[in-house]
């Protein structure tokens, strides 16, 4: 949807209606955006914890009758760590979705808006 | 931003490139561990072996990465790290968990007298068994010791999250470093606070050590308690979020 319009909105000695909008900043767009919001991340290898725990409490927790969960626990594990690394280095770099915002911030400080004229 | 001032700090420095200077004083992030050594600093080769390749035998990635560190800056050598064929990296990392403020001699004294310990117990024993049981008796202290380690490494662990108002302790799944240096915490922890004042460090770690190998003992038995305690959390699993 495009940006709702300003027309008629504000007090001013033209308005002859009264105001809708009452802000108390002035609308200048700033030269930083917010911190990104944290994503709700979820626990992995859930399954391969409770295959092996179940194995766990057959086998009176002993490690070597329930060699081949843990090995696959491990495996899991590790396949998780790898995704989020890599998940953490995109999203540094920015090519999943925008740029970070601590990148967007130097740009934009290179780039200032200008509310002024001169 | 405190990436930011320590780049600009680095710049400021009229110093050899790479040496950091120690000016990061934000509220929150007091640095305890840190090297003087800048990213671009690469590991020293121990490795004789590396070395020791003859031209020919090298693939052209090899013979790329050689030309490659030769305009690398390489970091000093620590004086524990040699190419002795002795040298064990996981023996060194145990004797460094052992030292208390710095007394790296009487660390590595004891180190060496629990392996002879260890050893002498095995000879002992080897010489007082029958041939079917000699055969079964394992004579190396090396051996012995890294599969002792293995033995009490815990496969998951326990992590306290706040989760409201109250801490719950939530199973886990470790890196293999956090596992080792559990199991080795667990075994100098229980050695120093479990002995009698008479007997001596070596004494004692030979026999926690020698239990851990035949898979009995207080530090196998905390393992198994840390496996207990995770099973009966299981539930709790879904409060992590990583």
């Amino acid at each position: 949807m495009a940006t709702p319009s300003l027309r008629g909105r504000l007090a001013r000695f033209g308005n002859p209606r009264k105001p809708i909008l009452k802000p108390n900043k002035p609308l200048i767009l700033a030269n930083r955006v917010g911190e990104r919001r944290r994503e709700k991340g979820e626990a992995t290898c859930i399954t391969e914890m409770s295959v092996m725990m179940a194995c766990w409490k057959q086998n009176e927790f002993r490690d070597e009758a329930c060699k081949k969960e843990i090995q696959d626990f491990f495996d899991c594990a590790s396949r998780a760590e790898a995704a989020r690394k890599v998940r953490s280095i995109q999203e540094d770099l920015g090519e999943l979705g925008s740029l970070p915002p601590k990148k967007l911030n130097k740009l934009l400080h290179r780039f200032p808006n200008k509310p002024h004229v001169s | 931003m405190a990436a930011s001032a320590v780049t600009a700090v680095r710049g400021w420095s009229g110093l050899l490139l790479g040496v950091r200077s120690v000016v990061l004083r934000l509220p929150g992030l007091t640095q305890v561990r840190w090297s003087r050594y800048g990213p671009e600093y690469q590991d020293p080769q121990i490795d004789k072996g590396y070395y020791r390749k003859p031209l020919a035998a090298l693939t052209e990635e090899e013979k790329y990465e050689r030309e490659l560190r030769k305009t690398q800056v390489i970091k000093a050598a620590p004086a524990t790290r040699t190419s002795s064929v002795f040298e064990d990296p996981v023996i060194s990392k145990f004797t460094n968990m052992m030292m208390k403020g710095g007394n790296k001699i009487l660390a590595r004294s004891l180190m060496t007298q629990t392996l002879e310990a260890v050893k002498r117990k095995q000879f002992e024993k080897y010489h007082a068994a029958s041939p079917e049981e000699q055969a079964t008796i394992e004579r190396n202290p090396y051996t012995i010791f890294h599969q002792a380690l293995k033995n009490c490494e815990p496969v998951i662990g326990l992590v306290s999250i706040l989760k409201g108002g109250h801490f719950y302790q939530v199973p886990v799944p470790l890196a293999d470093q956090r596992r080792r240096f559990l199991a080795m915490k667990w075994m100098i922890t229980e050695c120093r606070e479990k002995k009698h004042r008479r007997v001596l460090m070596p004494e004692k770690l030979s026999q926690e050590l020698l239990e851990a190998f035949h898979n009995r003992g207080p530090v196998i038995k905390r393992k198994h308690d840390t496996h207990k305690m995770a099973e009966a959390n299981r539930a709790l699993a879904h409060y992590r979020w990583w």
